[in-house]
């Protein structure tokens, strides 16, 4: 613990109460940075590995408080106008911005800081409630195993939702502390893998296929897209893949939502979420039976 | 027939289609409505009324209510006596004389229903003869009289009720209401009747009693026929189901204020005994399933939970929650019982705690109760700033929080000169004597020492004698203070003379400043040390300033927190707050979190509660939780409740009140209420029936969903 407890991680942001994120009340970490690039990304914000400025416009009052701004990233014509390739990321406009409406996304905390929070809520975890670490990929920082180790040196149990296309050694590093991995599949069909996330399905498959050897538990998380992975073909591959693991414990439908769509427009990047892509009740009850029929609970 | 649910999920049927028509003929208005053809019973023509003594008065409108009242036998009810008279629904003794009432009810207690089923009304009768022996030719005579003449008014009412049963020919009804409530019940069927007759008896009177703890009390009975094979639980669950149906029978349905539903009966199961041995059992299991069943709103229950509660127990709690109506609150015990032990009360005394009918504690049958309400907000914006009008300027936080403790300490002053002057008479030998208060023999037979000492409840009769001085605005006055410290002394961005104007302002041509207010502190609720333990130091004080007044009246003083909705008529009448809130604005509720400040969950609303020293309220402090069905659905929603349940346990909570509700389906119900007449949502220390609300309170309501408090 005392040599993890001033790692640093980069955060975007801690939420407590969280349900729907593994078994049991959980606090959820989300870490900033992702290698991956989805269509149908809900947190964009945690994509950059880098910290970003995030502008809320409705909650802004014009108030001007943030021509603080040294470089003069600010102005206000018609409306609030920001000039984001001036920003150096200081943090002088959110620190006085008394809305809120201007934040910096990405805070440097200490592992001792991050665990501080997660044990605020350790009377509800109870025997199945955590923390589970989220983000962004959380694999992608090197500091995560520091984490997971401390969370479980105070007896705290550690989920990672990841989307497997991860550095091996790092992923290998942290399956002795992480009681569950909540694994994506976005897609079997690797063309259409590279064409929406921008990577090919390869290396997580085959980290998914390791980690499984080595006796991690893993569940599935399987997003559904209207559109582009909602065929027959792609729902056998899940169950396909489901019959080659051995310590993989059932597989989740994700259906995909427009709610992110307003968090583009925090970076400055217009809302690409697309109705289109929400798919339908049938479609979800379809691969929701299959999986629940070929993919059953091994407890 | 369907009974409302608010997260999609069908209620399950356990009960036979007979109960559950009756059950839903009770929620239908029906018996609240026939309550309204006979209001009251009239006095007029008594010989010799006016020269009557206030205590002949009473003994005489007792005796024409039971002369007098209707007795009505509902078609397929188990249990019998019916509280007929449409007054005694608005807490006045439904008898009048020139056309207006002569006694008001008495309310926020829970009588001795633990008593009856054991000793039986003959009991009572022997000591109250003993009493009029012991008290002949002393000024204590009159009550014990008063107490032979209830009685015997009972009795009347008792007979007409076997009269009519047997005209009816309901043999069944008639042979278990023969020998009870007089003697010891003998079966489970007679004790569930024992206490609804003597319970209806008390609401017939215009008494609002709560029920205590009716697991603990009836499973003794329930024990000894099912193993002998005489009861069967199917059997059990629908004579217990009537006495929740016949609970049903005041709801008259209409636009009431606060809700149709509102007769502080609550009651309480689960939990330990005088031994500390958990009493949990079949009975608190078949309570659940009916509740869980007919999503009944009266009566209100609350399971006492330990941190040794069983799983099982938590989960079937979590299970009723989920359907909403907000019937289910949940006490932390070792919380309560350590509270009374320091307040004084021994150890087994403590153990018996049951409510007063609404969520404040009390031991059960032998307790005088009352609470006066404050809203702390209105002393610290009117006395200690002087409504913003320049007067006054404080130099450090400690300087304003200390003239803000000192005019507490003026209010309290003056409750306790109030009480001397208004209730007590002399302290003879170190004992308090009591003045002449308004008749209740009623409820005073059913509260241990009454008939013992020949005083009734209102003078000093009981046992415990309890006055608990709430705290109101909570949140808001805490929020306040931790705004212009921060503001004012911390971080210094405005002087307390600015402030000052700005408030006064209305926060008009400061938005920047009320923004910076609103949005860049963490407030009560968001488990923020810093914020949250102003609120524990205050309540400290608070509770330490109470207990200060002990020994200076016959009463002992016990520190509270609630609003019981009275933040809706405050709200209007507030000045701005350093927190952001400009006038008008929506205030907290009880012991909750300011509804939209509370950012951080459900967890750290919790944390923030508990983190006060709980055990010095002996009374008690309720935190609202709202809940989005969403949340709580599948297993998922399941183990995230049971673990919301043991967390406020384990971290020392009091009291919680967990709601399942939804802001849309609240306003579907305002505008198609024909739809939703079974809708129940917990409103405070009670739930109501949705569209039994006025327009007020449900909008109340729902902005309080809106706004989180615990999403």
């Amino acid at each position: 613990m005392n040599a993890d407890a001033d790692i640093r991680l980069r955060v975007a942001e801690i939420q407590r109460f969280c349900m729907h994120d593994g078994p049991g009340l959980r606090t959820v970490v989300f870490l900033k940075g992702c290698p991956l690039r989805c269509a149908w990304c809900h947190n964009p914000e945690m994509q950059n590995t880098d910290k970003e400025l995030l502008f809320v416009r409705k909650k802004c009052i014009r108030c001007g408080a943030c021509m603080c701004c040294p470089r003069s990233v600010h102005a206000f014509d018609s409306g609030h106008v920001i000039e984001r390739s001036k920003c150096t990321l200081c943090g002088k406009c959110a620190e006085n911005c008394p809305s809120s409406a201007l934040q910096i996304c990405g805070n440097d905390m200490r592992v001792r800081e991050i665990l501080d929070i997660i044990k605020k809520d350790a009377a509800f975890y109870g025997k199945s409630g955590g923390v589970t670490l989220s983000g962004g990929e959380p694999l992608a920082q090197s500091g995560t195993v520091s984490l997971l180790r401390a969370c479980k040196e105070q007896g705290i149990s550690t989920a990672v939702e990841t989307c497997g296309y991860v550095d091996r050694q790092c992923l290998l590093q942290a399956i002795p502390y992480t009681d569950l991995f909540l694994w994506d599949i976005k897609d079997t069909d690797d063309d259409r893998h590279i064409e929406y996330t921008g990577v090919s399905n390869r290396l997580i498959l085959e980290n998914l296929a390791e980690a499984d050897r080595l006796g991690a538990k893993t569940r599935l998380r399987c997003i559904l897209v209207n559109g582009v992975n909602t065929d027959k073909k792609h729902y056998e591959s899940v169950a396909g893949l489901y019959a080659s693991l051995n310590s993989c414990d059932g597989a989740d439908v994700l259906p995909y939502h427009a709610y992110g769509g307003s968090k583009y427009e925090l970076l400055g990047l217009a809302d690409c979420s697309d109705m289109n892509m929400i798919p339908s009740e049938e479609q979800i009850n379809e691969f929701r039976d299959l999986l629940s029929a070929r993919c059953p609970s091994r407890k | 027939m369907e009974f409302a649910s608010v997260n999609g999920y069908k209620r399950p049927v356990r009960l036979c289609e007979e109960t559950r028509r009756f059950a839903h003929e009770s929620l239908s208005h029906r018996y609240g409505l026939m309550t309204r053809e006979t209001p009251a019973v009239i006095l007029d023509g008594i010989e010799g009324f006016d020269e009557m003594t206030p205590v002949q008065k009473y003994d005489a409108a007792i005796r024409k209510i039971c002369e007098d009242s209707p007795v009505r036998v509902c078609r397929g009810e188990l249990v019998s006596g019916s509280a007929t008279l449409g007054l005694a629904i608005v807490h006045q003794l439904p008898a009048t004389y020139g056309g207006t009432p002569v006694f008001p009810g008495i309310s926020h207690l829970t009588a001795d229903f633990a008593g009856v089923i054991t000793e039986g009304i003959d009991g009572i009768r022997a000591r109250a003869e003993a009493a009029l022996i012991k008290f002949r030719g002393t000024d204590r005579e009159e009550f014990a009289q008063s107490c032979i003449n209830c009685l015997d008014s009972f009795d009347i009412w008792h007979q007409r009720y076997l009269d009519e049963l047997l005209r009816l020919g309901l043999t069944d009804n008639y042979n278990n209401l023969c020998r009870v409530p007089h003697k010891p019940a003998a079966s489970f069927y007679e004790a569930v009747q024992s206490i609804w007759f003597t319970f209806a008896f008390l609401r017939l009177c215009g008494n609002w009693p709560g029920i205590g703890r009716l697991d603990k009390m009836l499973y003794p009975f329930y024990r000894k026929e099912t193993e002998s094979g005489a009861l069967t639980p199917e059997k059990a669950r629908e004579i217990l189901a009537h006495f929740f149906i016949k609970g049903c029978e005041w709801i008259c349905g209409g636009d009431y204020g606060s809700g149709d539903a509102q007769h502080y009966q609550n009651l309480v199961i689960s939990g330990t005994d005088e031994n500390g041995t958990d009493v949990t059992n079949d009975v608190t299991y078949l309570i659940l399933d009916i509740i869980e069943e007919l999503g009944i709103s009266d009566f209100p229950t609350t399971v006492r939970l330990n941190r040794d509660s069983d799983e099982k127990l938590l989960r079937r709690v979590a299970e009723v929650i989920r359907y909403g109506g907000g019937i289910l609150a949940v006490y932390g015990e070792e919380t309560v019982i350590s509270g009374m032990i320091k307040a004084g009360y021994p150890i087994s005394e403590a153990r018996k705690f049951a409510n007063d009918g609404c969520w404040e504690v009390q031991v059960p049958g032998k307790t005088y109760f009352i609470y006066c309400p404050y809203d702390f907000l209105q002393l610290l914006q009117k006395n200690t700033l002087k409504s913003y009008d320049g007067s006054v300027c404080f130099d450090s936080f400690d300087e304003l929080y200390d003239a803000y403790l000192s005019d507490i300490k003026a209010l309290l002053d003056r409750l306790l000169d109030g009480i001397l002057r208004d209730n007590m008479a002399e302290c003879r030998n170190g004992e308090w004597i009591w003045q002449k208060n308004t008749p209740c023999t009623a409820i005073s037979l059913f509260e241990r020492d009454c008939i013992g000492k020949g005083c009734s409840y209102l003078e000093g009769g009981p046992v415990y004698n309890v006055i608990s001085p709430h705290i109101g605005g909570l949140a808001d006055t805490v929020n306040s203070l931790y705004a212009m410290k921060k503001m004012v002394f911390d971080d210094k961005k405005v002087t307390f003379r600015e402030l000052t104007e700005i408030l006064a302002d209305n926060w008009e041509n400061s938005e920047a400043l009320r923004q910076w207010a609103l949005n860049r502190y963490e407030y009560y609720g968001n488990d923020n040390d810093e914020a949250d333990l102003i609120c524990r130091r205050l309540l400290s004080d608070f509770a330490d300033m109470c207990f200060d007044m002990n020994g200076k009246s016959g009463y002992s003083f016990f520190g509270g927190v609630s609003t019981f909705g009275r933040q809706l008529e405050w709200s209007p009448h507030r000045l701005a707050c350093a927190s952001g809130r400009k006038r008008g604005e929506v205030l907290a509720a009880n012991a909750s979190p300011t509804p939209g400040t509370d950012r951080n969950g459900a967890t750290a609303m919790i944390r923030s509660y508990c983190k006060n020293d709980l055990s010095k309220l002996p009374v008690g402090a309720a935190l609202d939780i709202k809940l989005l069905p969403s949340c709580t659905r599948g297993e998922e929603g399941l183990e995230a409740l049971v673990s919301l349940l043991r967390g406020f346990v384990s971290l020392g909570g009091f009291f919680m009140q967990p709601d399942v509700a939804d802001a849309e389906i609240l306003r579907r119900a305002q505008e198609r209420p024909e739809d939703y007449q079974n809708l129940s949502v917990r409103v405070s220390g009670w739930n109501a029936r949705f569209v039994t609300l006025n327009r007020e309170w449900q909008d109340m309501v729902i902005k309080q969903n809106e706004c989180g408090c615990g999403y």
